[in-house]
């Protein structure tokens, strides 16, 4: 393999680690500030650290308080419901049927989760799709042209302008 | 070795460098050290691809533009390459544009299409871009290919201020202009990680059209070779 080459590849080579690198440090950062868990999975595994959870409020479940920053609601997971109490901002963007992201910690003696934060549905796939549609053609776009570049010079390097024939 | 593609080749190399800083740093910036917008959320990182597209589509028309008045007045065929590369690079980003927009538009507006102002000029402009590559195609003579497709691409022009004010003339769906003379609507941290993406997108279209520029300019070359070649051998 000629050294044009084996640079050529090893450049590459470098802005995929790059860009895995990225990657990596993205999903780190999705599983840390964003992902959430489901009703299920926290009263499965009930543990007393800070998590989010996401789920559906049960039509009818939603009480407030006359204070404004407290409200209590059942949070509704795939086969199992979890009760949350609420005390914090944003009370009133809490309805029925709404899909909602809890930041809080689980009472383990209650059985119950005791929220203080509502943020909203990250949508995230949406977010990855975007980026994997946007870098990776951008990436194979790049590459296939750098490539024919370089062959088309050592084909120019190599054609003959003028060959007599053989008489 | 006519000398703007030597100067293509001489700086190429500092470009690439630049371009995979620039996109290094604002990758990181976008999807790991900005905050999630207020009201958006997450799905506000999708503006640091989406933009960026947007921008070097418009601006691979401007160029695109320029390229065809200098062919028609210097009548230079490097030129022509120059104008033709960027050409099959603004259709790369224009649909780049509408993909990723698309893509946000559906958990920002619940749609994943509306035939709003901005979107429909912007496809407007892909059909344009499309129309001047396979005008190129089916040409049999070089210099009416060349020279045709400079006036469709001068003719097209037209559209690219209809793209960039469409949101500001019509009321629609898409929010308006970020940065206008009425100041600025976007906060600093959004708006450095969002610069670092564009800026590292003009290198990148600046690098991919001296890249294709140089490609055609020897695809071109070539074939004048074996042209001469087969003359020669068949005399």
């Amino acid at each position: 393999m000629s050294r044009v080459k084996t640079l050529f590849y090893i450049r590459w080579g470098i802005i995929l680690l790059v860009i895995f690198t990225i990657a990596v440090l993205g999903y780190q950062r999705y599983l840390r500030d964003v992902a959430s868990l489901t009703p299920d999975q926290i009263l499965e595994h009930p543990s007393n650290e800070t998590v989010r959870i996401s789920g559906m409020i049960q039509g009818g479940s939603l009480t407030r308080e006359d204070d404004g920053l407290s409200a209590s609601f059942s949070l509704q997971g795939n086969n199992r419901s979890l009760i949350v109490r609420y005390h914090g901002q944003d009370t009133d963007s809490l309805r029925d049927l709404k899909v909602v992201v809890v930041t809080g910690r689980m009472n383990t003696k209650t059985a119950e989760f005791e929220g203080e934060a509502l943020s909203l549905v990250p949508n995230y796939g949406f977010v990855a799709v975007s980026y994997l549609l946007g870098i990776l053609p951008t990436c194979l776009f790049l590459f296939l042209m750098e490539r024919k570049l370089r062959l088309l010079y050592t084909e120019v390097k190599e054609a003959k302008l003028y060959e007599p024939e053989v008489m | 070795m006519n000398k703007l593609i030597q100067w293509m080749r001489r700086l190429e190399g500092w470009f690439g460098l630049a371009t995979a800083i620039f996109l290094a740093v604002g990758l990181y910036m976008s999807l790991i050290s900005s905050p999630p917008d207020y009201y958006q959320g997450e799905i506000v990182r999708i503006m640091y691809v989406h933009v960026p597209f947007a921008q070097t589509s418009l601006l691979s028309y401007l160029v695109l533009f320029i390229g065809s008045i200098w062919y028609l007045w210097k009548k230079d065929s490097v030129i022509d390459n120059l104008s033709h590369a960027t050409a099959g690079i603004g259709v790369f980003f224009t649909a780049g544009e509408l993909v990723t927009g698309s893509i946000w538009g559906k958990p920002a507006w619940n749609t994943w299409w509306s035939w709003d102002a901005r979107m429909t000029s912007a496809l407007v402009l892909l059909l344009i871009l499309v129309a001047y590559l396979m005008l190129r195609v089916f040409m049999d003579d070089r210099d009416k290919e060349a020279r045709y497709a400079a006036i469709l691409a001068i003719v097209g022009f037209i559209d690219l201020p209809i793209v960039y004010f469409s949101v500001e003339w019509w009321r629609t769906l898409h929010q308006p202009l970020s940065v206008s003379q009425r100041g600025l609507a976007i906060s600093q941290e959004i708006l450095i990680p969002l610069i670092v993406m564009t800026i590292g997108f003009y290198l990148l279209f600046t690098y991919m059209v001296m890249v294709r520029t140089r490609m055609l300019y020897l695809g071109h070359l070539l074939e004048a070779k074996k042209g001469r070649f087969l003359s020669q051998a068949h005399l």
